[in-house]
């Protein structure tokens, strides 16, 4: 398994479909709620990382009969979850490591 | 606006505009009718999106011929002996200007004594650049048994990272090096 970093814009990404399903608009909102506005994503960034996640199975499409086209929903597939869990384990023993650190400097 | 959007669409290859065109059209719109009245604002709203497009565009086109080439992931570390090829680079760049600075340097002399320019010469720009393949070839294969030495002399600071455990390796096998690895 890959166990490198996602990027910031993907890692938020996904913490905001792990909630619930989303649609392109409430994903870009929710985005910028979570990072505080310090993440603005662009359509063109939202759909390309969208493409890439949909391509690597770790999203998937909610296919409803009455969904139009412009407002497709999109969840978190299991794998999505699963390597959403073990990017959020990593940044724990990050920032687990980062205070021992900075405490034992202190120290 | 929604008509440049729309246009700029177009640079997209089909069966991407074909699946998300019509969504993206769709959050612009929304986007653009929860935009605060601001000037400011607008315009980062509009060059964040037009920008994101072509960068889109270029990644979807990339992506279409060559694989995924823009991965999701950040760039990891490597641990092995490499390289780097943006210094090989940087020194195919430095010396060929610094040839083609010689170069020009040359032709201004020989015009203010009344010769003609070296360039007259058809032999003259192969000669260069066999001289500017072989330099190269020179400079790579200097930095590259450099690096090795500093590498076998473990001074370039890669052998360090042999010995930190990835949180992975924690998780599964527990700390091995007490130096290195985290201790909860």
């Amino acid at each position: 398994m890959d166990t490198s970093a996602l990027t910031e814009p993907v890692l938020l990404l996904l913490l905001s479909l792990a909630e619930q399903p989303r649609h392109g608009y409430s994903i870009l909102k929710d985005v910028e709620s979570m990072s505080g506005g310090r993440v603005l994503l662009s359509t063109g960034t939202l759909y390309g990382a969208l493409q890439r996640l949909l391509d690597h199975g770790w999203i998937e499409r909610i296919v409803e009969d009455n969904t139009p086209r412009d407002r497709r929903t999109y969840r978190l597939t299991s794998r999505g979850r699963r390597n959403l869990q073990v990017e959020i384990e990593r940044m724990r023993h990050l920032t687990k490591l980062a205070a021992l650190r900075i405490a034992r400097k202190e120290a | 606006m929604i008509t440049v959007y729309c246009w700029l669409l177009c640079l997209y290859p089909g069966s991407s505009r074909d699946e998300f065109g019509d969504e993206m059209t769709s959050v612009f719109r929304e986007a653009r009718s929860a935009l605060p009245p601001a000037l400011a604002a607008k315009i980062s709203f509009y060059l964040r999106e037009f920008c994101g497009l072509l960068s889109g565009a270029l990644c979807a086109h990339l992506d279409r011929l060559f694989g995924p080439v823009i991965p999701f992931r950040r760039f990891s570390m490597q641990r092995q002996f490499r390289f780097p090829r943006s210094t090989v680079f940087l020194m195919c760049v430095i010396l060929a200007s610094l040839v083609l600075a010689i170069h020009k340097a040359q032709n201004v002399v020989q015009m203010k004594e009344g010769l003609p320019p070296a360039t007259a010469t058809a032999w003259g720009p192969m000669l260069w650049g066999l001289l500017l393949a072989l330099a190269l070839i020179l400079a790579t294969a200097a930095a590259a048994a450099a690096w090795g030495v500093l590498f076998a002399l473990r001074r370039t600071g890669m052998h360090r990272l042999d010995g930190m455990q990835t949180w992975e390796e924690h998780r599964w096998r527990g700390p091995t090096k007490p130096g290195n690895s985290f201790r909860p």
